[in-house]
C-alpha cells in the first residue's frame, strides 16, 4: 500500500480518473444505504476496558472484515457502562467459542450480544458518517474510502496501452474484412504470460452463432487450455482456477451475459473502450444500470475501467442495440 | 390453461429433475434442463451443469443444451434462430443472470423452472433479465419473455441441499454443525409477485389457485415432496432422452422430405 503522495500515477480522486485516461466504473446506486453485518458486542465496566482493548488490537488483523471505520467503544444510554465491538460474527460465529476466548483472556463483562448490526464499510461521503453513526454505530471519518481503493490499484499504463492498441487494430481489421460485429477481447493471465488469448466476435461468421460474443469465446478458450495443461500434467502453465485474477481488455462494454460470465470466471479486471449506452451492463448509466461487476447481492467485485482517451478512434461504431 | 397442458409441464419438469439427480449422483451440481419443441411437445436438447468437470465457470446446464442445438444447425443461422424461438425450457433452478441473458438473446419462447436462484437468479430473484430493456434479442428486438417458477420447487431445493451436505462432508473444514444437518421440513415461501403478476399466474395455474399467489405458498400439486422422484437413481435417463431427441430428428427429417 503506497501513501497517496508517493503514488507515481496521476489520480483525479474527485472524478475517479487515473492518468487522465482510465475512468473507474462504479456502481453508484444505493451508496447511501449501508451494507450491514452482525458483530459481537460486550457491555463492560469502564475500569475493565484496558484488557478488552488489548484483545481487540491482537485480533483485528485476523478479522476478515476490517472494522477500522468503527469507533469501538460507546457509552451506554445511562452513562454507567461501556459497549464494545470486539469482532465480526464472520470471524467467529459460535457463541460458546467466543465465550471461551473471552474467558481465556480473562475478560470481565456484564453481557454479550450478537444483535448489533454495523455498516460493513465507511460511507463515501462525510455527511453520512453522522447519520449512520446515530442510526447504527458511531463511525470515524478517514476520508472517502474510494480514495484508498483508487490509490491501491496496480496499474501499468504501458502494458494497458499495448493491449488496447492490439484489440483496436484487430477490431478495425475485422470490420474491413466484413465482420458486422467487430468486437474484440483479450484475456491475460498476469501471473503466466504464456496465457494471452485474443478472440473476435463470431456471430456473423459462417460457423458462428448468436451467442458467440468475444468474451464467451475467450472464456471457453481458457478452459480448453486449462484442461490441456491439466491432462499434460503441466504444472508451470496450470496456474489458476477458472480465469482467476485475469485481466480482460475488450473493445466494447459487455452485455449482461458477458458481464455475468466474467463474474462466474473470477476475473480481476475488465477494461473496455467504447461504452454501450443501451446494452452495456457495467456503467451505472448504461442499459438498465446493472453494474454487474460491483453488485452487493452477487458478491461481485471485479475492477472495471473505461478508457477515456481518443487513441483508439479506429474502433468501428456499432449499432446501439447490439449486445457485446 | 387446460389440465392436460399443466400435466405436460409437470412431466417435462420431472424429466429435468431426474436429470439433475443424475448429475448429483455423478458429483456435479444438481441443476439440469431440457429444451422442448413447443409444437410437437418433444424433447430436443438437454443439459446438466458441467462446471466442475470442465474447469469452465460458464458451463451451466442451459449452455450445454444450447451447444447441442447449435451442432444440429452448424451453418444455418436462420434455422437455428427459428428453432430456438420455438423452444420451451424446463430447468430445475432459475437461470442465473448469464443464462437468462443467453435465453433472452436467443428469443426462447418460454421458461419454466423449479426453485429460485437466490445468489445469481436472472429471472426475478436478483434481476429480471427476461423483462428488462437492455438485454435484446439477437436481432436487436426488445421484448418480454415469460418465465414461470414453482414446478417441483421443493424437489429442486432438496437436490441442492443434498449437494451442499455432500460438499460439506468432503470439505476439510466443515462449517458450523447446523449446516451439516439436512433440512427436509422447512421451505422458504415463494413470493410469486417477484416473478409474475397475478394475471399471468392465473393464466398459468388457474384462477382457483390465486390464493397461493396471495399467500406466497406452493401450488397444491407441489406441496408435498415426491421423495421417490429425487431419491431414485436414473442411470438410463441420458440414454432415454437421447432416444427421444433422435425420434424428434427423424420426424423432422421426414417432414423435410415431404
Ligand atoms: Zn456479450
Ligand atoms: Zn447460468
Amino acid at each position: 500500500m503506497v501513501k497517496k503522495i508517493h503514488n507515481p500515477l496521476k489520480i483525479d480522486y474527485k472524478n475517479c480518473i487515473i492518468e487522465d485516461k482510465l475512468l473507474q466504473v462504479k456502481n453508484f446506486e444505493n451508496n447511501d444505504i449501508p451494507d450491514l453485518i452482525p458483530v459481537w458486542t460486550l457491555q463492560i465496566n469502564p475500569r475493565d476496558s484496558k484488557k478488552i482493548i488489548e484483545l481487540i488490537r491482537s485480533l483485528q488483523d485476523k478479522d476478515p472484515i476490517s472494522l477500522q471505520h468503527l469507533k469501538r467503544i460507546q457509552k451506554t444510554k445511562d452513562n454507567k457502562f461501556l459497549c464494545v465491538v470486539i469482532f465480526s460474527k464472520e470471524y467467529m460465529e459460535d457463541k460458546d467459542q467466543v465465550i471461551t476466548l473471552l474467558q481465556k483472556n480473562d475478560i470481565k463483562y456484564n453481557s454479550i450480544s450478537d444483535n448489533v448490526l454495523v455498516p460493513r464499510f465507511a460511507p463515501m461521503i462525510k455527511e453520512l458518517v453522522h447519520q449512520w453513526g446515530k442510526k447504527y454505530w458511531p463511525l470515524t471519518w478517514n476520508g472517502n474510502p474510494n480514495d484508498q481503493i483508487l490509490n491501491d490499484y496496480v496499474i501499468n499504463m504501458d502494458s494497458i496501452k499495448n493491449m488496447l492498441q492490439k484489440i483496436a487494430n484487430l477490431s478495425e481489421r475485422e470490420y474491413t474484412n466484413g465482420n458486422k460485429f467487430p468486437i474484440v477481447t483479450a484475456f491475460v493471465d498476469p501471473i503466466n504470460n504464456n496465457v494471452k488469448i485474443v478472440t473476435t466476435d463470431k456471430r456473423s461468421c459462417k460457423d458462428g452463432f448468436a451467442l458467440d460474443h468475444s468474451i464467451m469465446l475467450a472464456i471457453k478458450k481458457v478452459s480448453t487450455l486449462q484442461k490441456m495443461f491439466k491432462e499434460n500434467k503441466d504444472p508451470i502453465n496450470m496456474t489458476s482456477y477458472l480465469c482467476l485474477n485475469y485481466d480482460v481488455y475488450t473493445t466494447h462494454e459487455p452485455c449482461s451475459m458477458c458481464a455475468m460470465a466474467l463474474v462466474h470466471s473470477r476475473v480481476k479486471r475488465c477494461i473496455f473502450i467504447k461504452p454501450m449506452s443501451m446494452t452495456g451492463a457495467l456503467r451505472s448509466d448504461s442499459g438498465d444500470g446493472y453494474s454487474l461487476h460491483d453488485t452487493k447481492v452477487l458478491n461481485s467485485k471485479y475492477e472495471v475501467f473505461q478508457w477515456l482517451g481518443d487513441e483508439y478512434a479506429n474502433i468501428p461504431e456499432l449499432d446501439p442495440n447490439v449486445c457485446c | 390453461m387446460t389440465w392436460e397442458t399443466i400435466m405436460t409441464h409437470k412431466e417435462h419438469m420431472a424429466t429435468a429433475v431426474k436429470l439433475a439427480k443424475y448429475a448429483l449422483d455423478k458429483g456435479e451440481t444438481p441443476v439440469a434442463c431440457i429444451f422442448v419443441d413447443k409444437i410437437t411437445n418433444q424433447i430436443v436438447a438437454y443439459g446438466m451443469n458441467d462446471t466442475n468437470n470442465s474447469l469452465n465457470g460458464i458451463a451451466h446446464a442451459e449452455f450445454m443444451a444450447i451447444e447441442q442445438i447449435k451442432l444440429r444447425f452448424s451453418n444455418d443461422h436462420k434455422g437455428f434462430a427459428e428453432f430456438c424461438s420455438n423452444c420451451i425450457v424446463y430447468v430445475t433452478v432459475e437461470p442465473c443472470i448469464m443464462c437468462a441473458s443467453a435465453l433472452k438473446q436467443l428469443r426462447i419462447h418460454k421458461i419454466y423452472y423449479g426453485c429460485g436462484n437466490d445468489r445469481f437468479g436472472g429471472n426475478g430473484t436478483v434481476l429480471s433479465i427476461n423483462n428488462n430493456m437492455s438485454t435484446l434479442g439477437y436481432d436487436g428486438s426488445i421484448f418480454q419473455q415469460k418465465s414461470i417458477p414453482g414446478l417441483y420447487r421443493r424437489e429442486a431445493i432438496m437436490l441442492l441441499r443434498y449437494f451442499y451436505v455432500k460438499e460439506n462432508k468432503r470439505s476439510p473444514n466443515p462449517r458450523a454443525k447446523l449446516d451439516r444437518n439436512l433440512d427436509t421440513k422447512n421451505f422458504p415461501n415463494i413470493n410469486w409477485s417477484q416473478y409474475m403478476d397475478r394475471k399471468l399466474f392465473g393464466q398459468e395455474f388457474g384462477l382457483n389457485n390465486l390464493r397461493n399467489y396471495d399467500s406466497m405458498t406452493d401450488l397444491e400439486d407441489y406441496k408435498s415432496i415426491d421423495w421417490d422422484l429425487i431419491d431414485s437413481h436414473y442411470d438410463s435417463i441420458v440414454r432415454d432422452i437421447k432416444k427421444e431427441i433422435k425420434q424428434f430428428k427423424q420426424k423432422e427429417n421426414k417432414k423435410l422430405k415431404i
